[in-house]
């Protein structure tokens, strides 16, 4: 099980590649999945963000290999469902299973009698690729690239440090988890910073969870894929009130929103992580810097501002 | 950083000697990094020293008339830039360790609540 646990990181780096290059060889494997049905609870544990039918990449490759595995022979009766989650479940495996036997250096799986098959039913496929779809070029590509890097692709991968790039949309949805939203720079004509008023809120970033009213400046862990000077929208919001009126979300309150400004990247203060073992001649000295983003409120929506209070402050 | 959208580093002081090897990073930096950093902040002042023999720093000169000085010296051109951009994006306040994350002059709306406090339901 840890092999497939390592194997499984291993595509979660690289399931792009993977995908497109595992998929082909799905039909001859058919009859192995029930070992590795098995192997799909780790995937999912490991591996959420492949489920999440938001990535598109994933989204497009599913689409398009589920007209290519119908008219395979040997199917099991899983497979005869017509629903989407069998055909998730198909491709996992066969996901899964081609990574196994395209692992050249390991030994005891995917032996090199079943290569051959594999080869030729993988041709067949193309075939069938072709004939089914033309229009759909990209496919097209997609194994003509699996197939000139079949053999130096492995090696290749898992010697590449995972280098993390992120799409735009990647960028927004990594955001939203955390609970910001960059809005854009901001204008220098534009003057968002107003004095106080009596309205506060409760909002989450990350796990921290701050009360704060326009004109606080509150610290948080760095926040990514924003600059200073940037506009945020703060959207995890539990919670506003003023002074004579309370909302509280269940958790959240979706209509609520805090606006802020990025004033600062910074790194906080050392900390010095020492340890000592007693009679062992043991001393390590560590130090840390934590970077943080420090956070201007400008305005808090959501909750009406008391007329004669606002006046009054 | 920038304080209510104003930004604080005023001037940064690009110090490095034309001979030392240990300039040999920044030197990099002030051909291939420093024009791009100098167009995406036309609020910084930038200005480069020659000090022969001496190791390379760089020195940021804050509006709160705080200055810093991080020294750069072997350090690659990227390494240089992270340092650089640290220094623009920082508020030029000293580094203390943060007693609350949450800053503010106006702590309560509502009222402390005391157990006289009585709620309209």
């Amino acid at each position: 099980m840890s092999n497939h646990i390592t194997n499984l990181h291993f595509i979660y780096f690289n399931h792009m590649v993977h995908i497109s290059l595992l998929d082909k060889k799905s039909h001859s494997l058919r009859n192995k999945t029930m070992a590795s049905r098995r192997c799909v609870n780790p995937l999912t544990r490991h591996c959420p963000y492949l489920f999440s039918s938001n990535s598109p990449s994933l989204h497009n490759i599913v689409n398009k290999t589920a007209p290519l595995a119908l008219p395979a022979s040997d199917r099991l009766p899983l497979e005869t469902h017509t629903s989407i989650l069998p055909q998730f479940h198909r491709n996992f495996e066969s996901l899964f299973y081609k990574s196994n036997s395209a692992r050249h250096f390991s030994t005891g799986r995917g032996g090199h009698g079943k290569r051959g098959e594999e080869q030729d039913e993988e041709e067949y496929d193309d075939d069938d690729d072709d004939d089914d779809d033309e229009d759909e070029s990209e496919e097209g590509e997609l194994s003509e690239y699996s197939d000139e890097e079949d053999t130096g692709n492995n090696v290749l991968v898992s010697k590449r440090v995972p280098q993390r790039t992120y799409s735009l949309e990647n960028k927004e949805q990594e955001a939203a988890a955390i609970g910001y939203k960059v809005v854009g720079p901001l204008d220098p004509t534009e003057q968002p910073f107003t004095p106080r008023e009596p309205v506060f809120a409760v909002v989450q970033i990350g796990s921290h969870q701050f009360k704060v009213s326009n004109e606080d400046t509150i610290y948080t862990e760095k926040l990514k894929f924003c600059e200073v000077n940037d506009k945020l929208i703060l959207n995890k919001v539990l919670m506003v009130g003023s002074k004579s009126q309370t909302i509280i979300g269940r958790p959240i309150l979706p209509e609520a929103v805090v606006h802020a400004v990025v004033e600062e990247h910074a790194l906080d203060a050392k900390v010095i992580v020492f340890k000592k073992k007693r009679r062992k001649n043991y001393r390590r000295t560590n130090g840390h810097r934590q970077e943080l983003t420090r956070l201007r409120i400008t305005k808090i929506e959501g909750v009406e501002i008391p007329e004669e209070e606002a006046l009054a402050a | 950083m920038a304080f209510r959208g104003v930004w604080q580093l005023k001037k940064l002081v690009v110090s490095y000697c034309d001979w030392g090897g240990s300039s040999r990073g920044i030197r990099a930096f002030m051909e291939t990094k420093l024009p791009a950093f100098k167009e995406g902040n036309p609020q910084l002042e930038v200005v480069s020293e020659l000090n022969r023999g001496r190791h390379p720093f760089l020195k940021a000169l804050y509006k709160n008339k705080n200055e810093r000085v991080v020294c750069v010296r072997n350090l690659t051109p990227e390494d240089v830039l992270l340092h650089a951009t640290r220094l623009r994006n920082a508020l030029g306040r000293k580094v203390v360790k943060l007693k609350t994350r949450h800053v503010t002059k106006h702590p309560s709306v509502q009222g402390t609540w005391t157990p006289d406090t009585k709620f309209e339901c």
